[in-house]
């Protein structure tokens, strides 16, 4: 999935990362209930990626555990990096139901992916694509030059 | 290497409890398989749940989970990480006289398939392995240890903790880690046996087990 010559950023759980290199590609692995947020500025050729944990919690140390805390957080790097909001693409990838016998774990992937979308909405935003839910772990790349979204799962591959 | 979070005297109480607990579950599979199945804890921390799945490979690493949820007087998760080859080869093990071992198929992203049967097979080993383990903490505190049905799940190391850790996390993320070798006949399966308890649980276990 990364090229020899790429810059590869990884965004941990309740990590983000964001850069301005075209030539860059961001890096979630292993999503299970958590949600990666990819916003790309296709002017300023900027990328950045979250990798929320939860709906919400007090802000914390790494910065996007929580949605709702983290989001601010994360569109703040991104304005101070030169990308512009209001013309990103916005693209979410998780929220899955792992282990289907732990209801609390089921509930977790589903209310990250409405926290998600609530939030954004409460910014006057709004994804372009999502592949959000289902049973599977899947690891998400975000292009830094194309603003494409790499979804693999076990069993599958898609471009958002 | 897990890094570790506790002192050596803690991780020494540590070490002989799943030393203990190995011990146990080794006999208790070699009685349900008819082979002769030594399981051994080769590394013993309490540390964070990061340094076990960058362990097991990183977050992205197709693995073979097996869950079992924790109840009782430890209230918590625990779950037994094996690589998919290692898990197939246990399976059979457990399988041999009752089924004879399909075909090895490996999906178009090179990961090994697993049967019904195969995966019913490795719950039994979560079961007894984590349940091993549980039993020797029952024997240190006033109330028994209660185990969930196991549930084996394969996928991503990451997707498996996460949700896990998702559940614990606005208390920690603390986990009790053991590297786990299962060996029949010279041949050795590398797993993981991990126990999340929350954080009320994890401070009453390992004083218990004197290593907090």
């Amino acid at each position: 999935m990364v090229g020899t010559d790429q810059e590869v950023l990884v965004a941990g759980i309740g990590e983000m990362v964001v850069t301005n290199n075209p030539n860059a590609a961001l890096v979630a692995y292993g999503l299970g209930s958590c949600v990666a947020l990819a916003i790309w500025d296709p002017k300023a050729r900027v990328a950045g990626l979250a990798h929320f944990m939860l709906p919400s919690g007090p802000l914390t140390n790494p910065p996007v555990k929580f949605v709702d805390s983290g989001l601010p957080q994360f569109f703040s790097e991104f304005r101070r990096r030169g990308g512009d909001l209001r013309r990103a693409q916005m693209k979410a990838a998780g929220g899955a139901a792992m282990l289907a016998v732990m209801a609390s774990t089921l509930e977790i992937g589903k209310r990250n992916a409405e926290a998600l979308q609530a939030a954004l909405g409460q910014h006057g935003l709004r994804l372009h694509n999502s592949d959000l839910g289902g049973k599977a772990g899947r690891t998400v790349q975000l292009e830094g030059s194309t603003g494409r979204l790499l979804v693999k799962s076990v069993t599958s591959v898609s471009v958002l | 290497m897990y890094a570790p979070t506790t002192s050596p005297a803690a991780s020494q109480a540590l070490e002989r409890t799943f030393e203990r607990a190995m011990g146990a579950a080794g006999r208790a599979l070699a009685e349900m398989s008819g082979h002769a199945i030594e399981v051994v804890a080769t590394e013993v921390a309490r540390t964070t749940a990061r340094h076990v799945v960058d362990a097991a490979g990183g977050a992205g690493t197709v693995v073979v989970g097996i869950y079992v949820g924790i109840t009782g007087s430890v209230d918590g998760h625990a779950l037994l990480i094996l690589q998919p080859e290692g898990a197939r080869k246990l399976a059979a093990l457990l399988l041999d006289g009752f089924a004879e071992p399909g075909p090895l198929e490996v999906d178009e992203f090179g990961v090994p398939s697993l049967d019904e049967l195969e995966l019913s097979a490795l719950r039994e080993v979560g079961n007894v392995t984590v349940g091993a383990f549980l039993n020797e903490v029952g024997r240190h505190l006033d109330e028994p240890v209660v185990v969930t049905v196991p549930i084996a799940v394969s996928d991503m190391a990451g997707a498996i903790l996460d949700g896990v850790l998702a559940d614990l996390t606005v208390e920690s993320d603390d986990v009790l880690a053991a590297r786990t070798s299962f060996i029949n006949n010279g041949e050795t399966i590398e797993g993981a046996v991990l126990v999340l308890p929350r954080q009320a649980s994890l401070a009453a276990l390992t004083l218990a087990l004197g290593a907090a």
